[in-house]
């Protein structure tokens, strides 16, 4: 389409940039959104007026804000803009290999486990660890799934590998871009670490003790590593030289720099554990999952534990046995895992959604809606949605609200945000206009995955009633 | 292996042998055996207070307050004591396995999915050291279920139909002596919907889709269908005989469950399970026995409206569903009996089918009445599997299967006085003895 015919487009005063799916080097990445709601996050909404982006930065909001010369106008028409949506924990632009639900079990071992490694035997085979893989150096841009997102306003994501006892660390990523590089805008942002071998019980740790005390001596020999590193490096006369292990180099790397390690838990005892963990191996902990975080928000706020909490709420699979027995455990989880949010923001711990393996963003927002009737309020849920990750990952002064000097992630909506029948318009990312597929990701529920071997994850089998 | 060595070891065989053959049931048919002054719980009348069973040949002869025991008879005092109808665990594995965990003892199933031509008994022990330690409780005769229990989850999906359940008595020296009916019913151990299985590849528990397991189920119950149905063809072209010359053993097998003359022991344990069963054998035209019935509870009246027998599983159990009060187990019994079905409790096992009256002693304190709890594990199953003219009460020309014990034999701190099988007394010294004197006279 010629620059030509989407200028008449602008002059019409109808904000319907028909762009095509990737921005031509044409779009403006400055422009003035004009006659719009804001809702910033980070201050009180403003019913009418004026977003100005300038070379993929927020210069200016306010509800009469001077548009500087030579940028294009956009007119709103009375739609709202919200800053762009963030996805906590997500496996989007990953290859399958690197993320735990999309993978087959065992077929993929995300480098830690292949099917043809060795049987390990003890905590010095490093089982199931690879936390030196970083989850930014594995990304691709032409994941399918990023515009699915992105389309239903999704503009950042933290994504990171999810299978094995030491995974690997996160990135929290822009949801477009044509190369890997551009897309990143922080990492390491995460350090995952789970419980779940994924090994079956012939390959050492294969049970939750042995798991866990294999990470506890990963912890001690990272402090054992660097204390005899530096003594070596002191002075290497007359020592014996340290062996090079870098799981053990990974990990004493991310806890130095105090990096939040993201922790699968979610009942209130697999809370407790989570948060006792962290304390004893001296690492910033934040968990996942959390559904049973309802019963765990006091424990929560005193830890100051960040949480990410699944918007998949539980329920039952669609291969599952109509008949089979529904223990009151697993419909209270069930009927109470969406009141989990509310409970959070009572008790004022930071949450922030994750999408958990759903299919796309309309079932993510349902998610939240769930949440919303559970009673969290729709302030903190955009919150949780967009500026409380970007707190809890530490890039709350780049993005996460719409304010001057942070990245113009915004999505542009008609109607409110977590209604129904909201209509995303919009989406600008790094300050690019991308087209929004024809309600892909918008009216009903989204395109479900392909039916895969299920195996259940910790996290899952916690929820359901699975095993471990 | 040299000269001493074979000495050495032929010696302790010889030791070993001689205290397993002094157990052994004397063979002596045709003595008189009498019991006098006891008191006599017959199930076929009034209690007796004080009154005498005369036994000769194998069955009951005389019982009564003014019985005498006749000239020549060996007289066993039982003052004091009480007798019993010896006891029946109609639903168990003695004889067909030894120990559980060595593949070499177990012969309880045979390969394949349908199996209706396999006889329990031709694969009956004899020398099986559980059969002394069940009878030394009172147990004196049995069923042998061929069939792989509790299947589903990992190992092999256990045959469609197991074969024929065989009774016998505890004591003998070979399988003919033991026998009492080599068949009294088919087993089929009702294919269950498990989505949720093992999977031995990668050594984890898998989920299998819903659709799938069922698409699975329904092949196996149309393919039992099936076999019934060539079953009743075959019945009606040969007319028992094979005009063909062909003769097919496993339709031939089927011929008394189509002809209605023997039932289907069905065992199935959950609620699902147990429903599409009924519908199953109401649908074909079979008479059902229902075997295992964890969650029969749930449908006890349907039982009862069909006149559907239960052999329960043991009463100590635990629970199906996690939500099940921890009473379930024990109450079942109670329940189905209050709903008018009748109720017998088994084993189901070898090695514990010595608990056998305890297993039923547990339901009188969960709503079952003390004299059903007896009846559960005697005349019940008796009448059940068609053997009530033979066992099961005391009552003349019965076989003279009797326990006489101290008191109420479904208290656990009763001892079991003597034990006669077909007439004949039996030790009581059992490998549990053996070891409990071996190691009390340890220096």
């Amino acid at each position: 389409m010629l620059p030509f015919v989407r200028r008449v487009c602008l002059v019409a005063g109808v904000l319907a940039l028909t762009a095509t799916s990737r921005p031509s080097a044409e779009a403006p990445r400055s422009f003035a959104l004009t006659n719009v709601r804001i809702v910033p996050v980070s201050a009180p909404v403003i019913e009418r007026g004026t977003v100005v982006v300038v070379d993929g930065l927020i210069s200016a909001v306010g509800p009469s804000v001077a548009v500087p010369a030579g940028v294009w106008r956009l007119d709103g028409d009375g739609a709202t803009v919200y800053p762009g949506l963030f996805d906590a924990l997500s496996e989007v632009a990953l290859p399958a290999s690197a993320s735990s639900t999309a993978a087959a079990p065992r077929a993929a071992g995300g480098g830690a486990q292949p099917p043809s490694a060795p049987v390990a035997r003890g905590p010095g085979d490093r089982p199931a660890s690879t936390p030196w893989e970083h989850a930014a150096d594995a990304l691709r841009p032409d994941d399918p799934r990023i515009e699915t997102w992105r389309s239903g306003g999704f503009t950042t994501a933290m994504v990171a590998p999810r299978r094995g006892l030491l995974p690997g660390q996160g990135a929290v990523i822009n949801l477009a871009g044509e190369r890997a590089g551009e897309m990143v805008v922080r990492t390491p942002a995460a350090f995952l670490m789970t419980f779940d071998a994924g090994g079956g019980f012939r390959s050492f740790p294969g049970s939750l003790m042995g798991a866990i005390s294999y990470l506890r001596q990963v912890h001690l020999d990272a402090d054992h590593a660097a204390a005899a590193e530096e003594a070596y490096a002191q002075g290497a006369r007359g020592r014996a030289r340290p062996e090079y292990d870098r799981t053990v180099r990974a990990v004493h790397e991310s806890r130095a720099a105090r990096r939040l390690t993201l922790v699968p838990a979610v009942t209130a005892a697999q809370v407790a554990r989570a948060v006792r963990l962290g304390r004893e191996m001296q690492v910033s902990v934040g968990v996942y999952g959390a559904h049973e975080g309802y019963a765990a928000a006091p424990l929560l706020e005193r830890a100051d534990v960040p949480v990410l909490v699944s918007a998949k709420w539980p329920e039952p699979g669609r291969d599952a046995d109509p008949e089979a027995d529904q223990p009151l455990r697993v419909l209270r989880l069930r009927d109470k895992a969406p009141s989990t949010p509310a409970a959070l923001a009572a008790a004022g711990v930071r949450f922030a959604f994750y999408s958990d393996g759903l299919g796309g963003p309309a079932d993510m927002l349902a998610g939240v809606r769930r949440a919303i009737e559970a009673g969290l309020s729709r302030e903190t849920a955009v919150r949780a949605l967009t500026l409380t990750p970007a707190e809890i990952f530490g890039i709350d002064d780049r993005l996460g609200s719409i304010e001057p000097g942070k990245i113009a992630n915004l999505v542009v909506v008609r109607g409110d945000l977590l209604d129904k029948d909201a209509t995303v318009t919009h989406v600008f990312v790094d300050g690019l206009v991308h087209e929004v597929k024809a309600r892909a990701g918008q009216k009903g529920r989204d395109a479900r995955p392909d039916r895969r071997p299920t195996r259940t994850t910790p996290a899952e089998g916690a929820t359901e009633g699975g095993a471990r | 292996m040299t000269r001493s060595l074979r000495a050495v070891a032929a010696a302790a065989i010889a030791l070993c042998a001689a205290p397993a053959a002094a157990q052994e049931p004397a063979a002596s048919s045709g003595t008189t055996f009498a019991i006098t002054g006891a008191r006599i719980v017959t199930l076929a009348g009034p209690v007796i207070d004080r009154g005498t069973i005369v036994m000769r040949d194998g069955r009951i002869v005389a019982v009564g307050p003014d019985v005498s025991p006749p000239e020549g008879a060996t007289v066993v005092d039982g003052t004091g004591l009480h007798v019993y109808p010896g006891f029946f665990d109609s639903a168990s594995q003695l004889g067909l396995t030894e120990i559980g965990s060595v593949a070499a003892t177990n012969d309880f199933a045979e390969a394949g999915d349908m199996n209706p031509q396999v006889v329990a008994i031709a694969a009956v022990h004899p020398s099986s050291d559980h059969l002394p330690v069940a009878r030394a409780n009172g147990i004196t005769h049995a069923i042998a279920l061929p069939a792989r229990l509790g299947g589903g989850g990992g190992g092999a999906a256990p045959a469609i139909i197991g074969g024929q359940a065989s009774a016998f008595s505890l004591a003998g020296w070979t399988v003919e002596e033991m026998v009492m009916a080599p068949s009294v019913g088919t087993v089929v151990v009702w294919p269950t919907l498990a989505t949720r299985g093992f999977d031995p590849a990668t050594s984890s528990p898998r989920q299998r889709p819903f659709d799938e397991v069922k698409q699975e189920y329904e092949k196996k119950v149309a393919s039992l269908e099936a076999i019934l149905d060539a079953a009743r063809r075959y019945r009606e072209a040969a007319g028992g005989q094979a005009a063909s010359g062909v003769r097919d053993l496993k339709l031939e097998a089927l011929g008394p469950v189509v002809s209605g003359a023997r039932p289907l022991l069905v065992y199935a344990n959950a609620e699902r399970d147990i429903r599409n069963a009924l519908a199953f054998t109401a649908r074909e035209g079979v008479s059902m026995v229902l075997l295992g019935g964890d969650e029969s509870w749930r449908l006890a009246r349907e039982l009862a409206a069909r006149a559907v027998p239960v052999i329960l599983g043991p009463t100590q159990a635990l629970p199906v569903r996690a939500d099940d009060p921890y009473d379930t187990p024990y109450a079942r019994a109670g329940m189905l009996r209050e709903a008018g079905v009748e109720v017998a409790i088994a084993s189901f096992n070898s090695a514990d089918s010595r608990n056998l009256p305890y297993e039923a002693g547990h339901a009188v304190g969960y709503g079952l009445a003390w004299e059903d709890a007896l009846r559960a594990i005697t005349i019940v199953p008796a009448e059940i599997l068609g053997l009530a003219g033979e066992v099961g009460t005391i009552e003349p020309n019965k076989r003279a299967n009797l326990v006489v014990t101290d008191g109420d034999p479904l208290e656990i701190r009763t001892a079991v006085m003597h034990v006669f099988v077909n007439g004949v007394p039996q030790s009581l010294s059992t490998r549990h003895t053996r070891l409990y004197e071996t190691y009390r006279a340890r220096e």
